[in-house]
C-alpha cells in the first residue's frame, strides 16, 4: 500500500508517518529514506533529534537527498520506504546546481518516486501544504510551489491513500479510515 | 452556482472543466488588471479580480452580490489564500480580507462548495 500524508507544517505529520509505515510494515524491513541535506548546527539539532525518535521503531536510515530511486538499488523493493519529505527532496533536486533553479527536478522526482511506488512493497510519502497564503513571491519561489503541488497531485493519483493532518487530526482525501 | 475553492496549483480548474465537461471558450480567467465578465459559465481566479478591486478602490462584494442573477447557475473557482501569516502590506492585508469575506458570501449562495486538496475533491457543502 502506498500512502501521500500532506497538510501544514507542525501538525504531527512526521510522527504520524513513521508510526504509519511501522503499521504497514508488519514485521518487515522498514526503511527511512533521509532527504534532508544539513545547513548548519540547528538543522544537525534536528536531524539527531529524528534519529533518536526513529530508534526503537526499527528503521534503517538509507541517506539519499537527490536520486532518490536509487533507494532500490541499494536495498531493493523488500520492505515498507517511509520518504519525509518530498518538499525537501525537491529542494535538493532543483537548487543543488548553485543559483539556478532545475527545470528537469520535478520530471526527475516524479519519475524516481513512481519508480517507488510500482517497485516497493509499501511507501508512505509527507509533504508539506504550502499554497494557500496571501502572498506574491518571485518566479523561483512559484515554479518550486508549482512544481512540489504538480509531484503532491501524481502522488495523490497513484497511492491508494491521501491523508491531511490538521493538528494532530486525519482528514481522508482518498482511502477510508482504515488505513 | 458550484463554488470551487483550494490551494493554489491545486488542479481546480482541471477538475472543474472534466466535471462540468467546460471548454476554454466557456471559462473567463480574471486577471489583477482588468474587470470581471459573468457571460461564460466559469469564472475562474477570482482571487485576481479581487486584488483588482483592491487595487482599484472597488467593493468585490458588491459587484457580486449586484450581478447575483448573472452568476446564479455559473461554476465559480477562488483560490484559498487564507492560510499564510498576516500580510505585512495594507494591499495584500485587505485583499486577504476582500477574498475571505467574497468567498464566505459565494459560499452561503452557493448549491455545492468544493475543496480540491492534491487534485482529489472534498465536498464542503
Amino acid at each position: 500500500m502506498n500512502v501521500l500524508i500532506s497538510g501544514g507544517c507542525k501538525n504531527g505529520k512526521s510522527g504520524f508517518a513513521q508510526e504509519l509505515a511501522v503499521k504497514l510494515a508488519a514485521g518487515g524491513k522498514r526503511y527511512y529514506v533521509a532527504t534532508m541535506v544539513p545547513y548548519d548546527d540547528e538543522d544537525r539539532e534536528r536531524i539527531a533529534r529524528h534519529i533518536a525518535d526513529r530508534a526503537g521503531l526499527g528503521f534503517e536510515t538509507v541517506e539519499i537527498p537527490r536520486d532518490i530511486g536509487s533507494c532500490l538499488e541499494k536495498v531493493g523493493g523488500n520492505g515498507t520506504f517511509l520518504v519525509d519529505s518530498i518538499t525537501a527532496l525537491l529542494q535538493n533536486e532543483m537548487f543543488s546546481a548553485g543559483g539556478e533553479a532545475d527545470p528537469e527536478a520535478e520530471s526527475r522526482c516524479i519519475r524516481d518516486l513512481g519508480a517507488i511506488i510500482e517497485k516497493a512493497e509499501n511507501a508512505v510519502f509527507v509533504s508539506d501544504y504550502i499554497y494557500s497564503d496571501a502572498f506574491r513571491y518571485d518566479d523561483i519561489t512559484e515554479k518550486y510551489r508549482a512544481s512540489l503541488a504538480a509531484i503532491d497531485r501524481f502522488l495523490a493519483k497513484e497511492c491508494d491513500a491521501v491523508l491531511e493532518l490538521c493538528a494532530g487530526n486525519l482528514i481522508f482525501h482518498k482511502g477510508g479510515p482504515k488505513v | 452556482m458550484d463554488l470551487i475553492i483550494g490551494g493554489a496549483y491545486q488542479g481546480k480548474l482541471e477538475y472543474a472543466k472534466s466535471r462540468c465537461s467546460l471548454s476554454d471558450e466557456e471559462i473567463f480567467v480574471c486577471t489583477e488588471d482588468k474587470g470581471i465578465e459573468f457571460a461564460r459559465q466559469c469564472v475562474y481566479n477570482i482571487q485576481e479580480y479581487t486584488l483588482y478591486c483592491v487595487k482599484n478602490g472597488i467593493d468585490a462584494l458588491e459587484i457580486f452580490k449586484a450581478h447575483r442573477d448573472d452568476w446564479k447557475d455559473s461554476v465559480l473557482i477562488c483560490e484559498d489564500i487564507f492560510c499564510g501569516v498576516v500580510p505585512l502590506g495594507k494591499d495584500m492585508r485587505d485583499w486577504r480580507e476582500m477574498t475571505g469575506r467574497l468567498c464566505a458570501y459565494l459560499s452561503g449562495e452557493a448549491e455545492s462548495v468544493t475543496r480540491i486538496f492534491c487534485g482529489l475533491e472534498q465536498k464542503l457543502k
